[in-house]
Order: structure tokens, then C-alpha cells, then sequence
């Protein structure tokens, strides 16, 4: 169980990331046709939106990254998912707050843990245990 | 991502205002669970893993800088890779059917190159994901996959061509091609003046990634892109496996 600290802390960083808006979202009664439609544009589908000038930076791969990339590539080849329900559903449709929050690959593992349990390949629990087996064998060096 | 969490501290009174990078990421710990537990159920094989990162690692900017410079000394070729450039990057190494028999699962195998002229420039992105011509081009580089790029170079490729250092006048049209989980694109840059009698080696050394990405021109004088800031990785792959 977190402790009260550890949820207080929780609640305080998801209140940040909620108003992607900047308005009370708690499922109002109705919401405007302007609201409709920028709730269904897809997060991902930003091409001809304002931004400002950018500092184009070389960010050096993590080795994280790469492994991602070839677990999710492998669980292609092998037939476990195809592209549509990578891109789309893992990768894209995760809502503006996680889609932005995440970093790159952060949401290309993270969809294939929810694929791999949403096919009934692992369950939950089985996920769970297994990050906490790999943290405890970090922890130990 | 491309920004630095480490400087911002707690310093509007007692607001978390960004998560702490912990010793090993929570990234770095549900990559290795989700490839153990996709091994110990038997969807794939630690051989078939490792096959897939050896070809990920062989992958680099340097076929397309061949098959460029080819292009450039060799007028047949450059018809063959403008009629179907799939095909033609067999000539240059490329097999696009690679890793598996079928391509890799998320890039496909249609491949198109786009030819500059002198009074036209063309320039990749992928606006809805990060679509790239991965066999041929290597992994892409974080700003092309970053919402920043693909927000405004399709409307504003000029100022971004600028922040890149590339400033083409106007006269010049500036081509965007929007790249897709179908095709994949890359830039087949002019070839500049300063490089007559020069070799198919000496000229693929001048054609760097940026160049057909479309963000930079290749120039007599330059063997690399132009320096920008690195971002470097807590954990980066290690040097000496990694091959590019």
C-alpha cells in the first residue's frame, strides 16, 4: 500500500497533467459542438499546427529505446500484433495528456504491456510481478 | 522530448513540476519485463531478438549517401531508382525485404525518391507518426519524430528549413512530402558545383543524413551536418555494438 505521502504526491502531479484544457473536465452534462470536435481530433494528427521556433537537438539513443524497438518489431514479425494496432491504438490513441507526456518509445513499450495483456498473453498479475522482480534485481546491482 | 527535466526543481513552493529520473527509468524496467515474459511465453526467440537488433544496428545513413552518389555518376541508375527505387536500392546493398523475408513489421517495402532541380527542394516528414525510410536511411533522428517538426514544416517549411540553417530563396519551391505507413520517401539532393571528377566514394562522404532528409544541401566543403546540440542518453547502446 502507498503511503499517504506517496499518494498525496500521486494525486498532485495528476492534477497537473488533467487540464490539458485548461477547463473543469469532470464529465460536464453537455459540452459545445467547438468541444466535440476538438475532443475527437486524434492528439497525433498535429501537422499545420502553430509551434514556435525550435532548437532541432541529436538526442543520443538509450539503449532502452533500441531494445524497445526491436521487442515491438519482433512481436510483429512473429504475428503477435500488426502495424494498425501498433500505431493507432498503442502508439496514438492514448488520449492529448499521455500521448504528449510519454517519451517516444515510452509509449511503444508501454503499448505493447497493454497488448500483450489485452491478448490474454500475460494477465496483469503476471506483469506486475515481473517489474517488480526486474526492479528488486536492479535494486540488488 | 527533447527537453532537460534535471534543472526544473521545486521552485513555485512545494509543486512536483517534473517526475525524478530514477536510477533505472520506469521505461528501462517494463522494456526488460515485457521482453522476458514475451520470451518465457514463447511469442518470440532470444535468437530472433537478437537477429532483428543486429540488422537495427547494421541500418545507417550511409546506403542512401551510396546510393546518392550513384545516382549522381551514373544517369541509368538514377532512372532505374526514380521508375522504382525499391528495387534499385538492391544495387546499393539495400534489401528492403530484410529482416524477416517481408521488411521489417512497420516500415513496408514501397520506396520512393524525390529529385531536387535547381528551382525545386524537397523536404520529408511524417505529420501523423514518424515514418522514415528506415533500411535505407537508419533510425530517424528524435526532432523528425518530435510534434515541433511535424507541426510546422508542412506550413511553414521556409522558417524551418531556417532554424536548420538552410535558407533557399524564394524562387526555389519547397516540396513537403508527408511520408506514410504505405511509403516511405527520401531526398535526392543536386549535386554541387565544386565536386566535377570527383568518385562515386569521395562524393558519398559530402551526402549526409540531413541532406536527404532534405533539411541541409550537400556541399563540396562539408562531410558531416552541421553541428547541433546533443542530448546525450543516460544509457546510450553501447559504442561498440552499435554499428553506425
Amino acid at each position: 500500500m502507498p503511503s499517504r505521502s506517496d499518494l498525496k504526491r500521486l494525486y498532485d502531479v495528476g492534477a497537473q497533467l488533467a487540464p490539458m484544457t485548461h477547463q473543469q473536465q469532470d464529465w460536464p452534462y453537455e459540452i459545445s459542438p467547438d468541444a466535440y470536435k476538438a475532443y475527437l481530433q486524434p492528439p497525433h494528427d498535429v501537422g499545420g499546427q502553430a509551434s514556435g521556433p525550435s532548437v532541432f537537438e541529436e538526442k543520443e539513443e538509450e539503449l532502452w529505446e533500441l531494445n524497445t524497438y526491436v521487442t515491438c518489431e519482433v512481436l510483429g514479425w512473429k504475428g503477435v500484433w500488426n502495424s494498425e494496432e501498433r500505431r493507432r491504438i498503442g502508439n496514438n490513441d492514448l488520449g492529448a495528456s499521455l500521448y504528449y507526456g510519454f517519451p517516444y518509445y515510452g509509449r511503444w513499450i508501454w503499448a505493447a504491456a497493454r497488448m500483450l495483456v489485452d491478448k490474454k498473453h500475460i494477465s496483469l498479475m503476471e506483469l506486475l510481478e515481473k517489474i517488480a522482480e526486474v526492479k528488486a534485481r536492479h535494486a540488488a546491482g | 522530448m527533447a527537453h532537460d527535466h534535471d534543472h526544473e526543481h521545486d521552485h513555485d513552493g512545494g509543486h512536483p513540476a517534473a517526475p525524478m529520473v530514477a536510477e533505472v527509468t520506469d521505461f528501462e524496467i517494463l522494456e526488460i519485463a515485457v521482453r522476458e515474459l514475451a520470451i518465457e511465453k514463447g511469442l518470440f526467440t532470444v535468437d530472433e531478438h537478437r537477429k532483428f537488433t543486429e540488422w537495427a544496428e547494421s541500418i545507417g545513413p550511409a546506403s542512401g549517401s551510396r546510393l546518392v552518389a550513384k545516382a549522381w555518376t551514373d544517369p541509368a541508375f538514377k532512372a532505374r531508382v526514380l521508375a522504382d527505387a525499391t528495387k534499385a536500392s538492391l544495387e546499393v546493398g539495400i534489401d528492403w525485404s530484410q529482416p524477416t523475408g517481408f521488411g521489417t513489421p512497420s516500415d513496408y517495402t514501397e520506396f520512393r525518391v524525390l529529385e531536387d532541380t535547381p528551382t525545386l527542394h524537397h523536404v520529408i516528414v511524417c505529420t501523423l507518426c514518424s515514418c522514415y525510410p528506415r533500411p535505407m536511411l537508419g533510425h530517424s533522428p528524435y526532432w523528425y519524430r518530435s510534434p515541433n517538426y511535424r507541426r510546422r514544416i508542412v506550413r511553414w517549411p521556409r522558417q524551418v528549413l531556417a532554424e536548420f540553417g538552410l535558407i533557399l530563396p524564394p524562387e526555389i519551391e519547397i516540396r513537403v512530402e508527408d511520408s506514410n505507413q504505405k511509403c516511405r520517401f527520401m531526398v535526392l539532393p543536386l549535386r554541387p558545383a565544386g565536386t566535377e571528377g570527383w568518385t562515386e566514394q569521395q562524393l558519398a562522404e559530402i551526402v549526409t543524413r540531413d541532406c536527404m532528409i532534405g533539411v541541409a544541401l550537400p556541399r563540396a566543403d562539408r562531410k558531416a551536418d552541421d553541428v547541433r546540440p546533443v542530448h546525450a542518453a543516460l544509457r546510450p547502446v553501447p559504442h561498440e555494438e552499435a554499428g553506425r
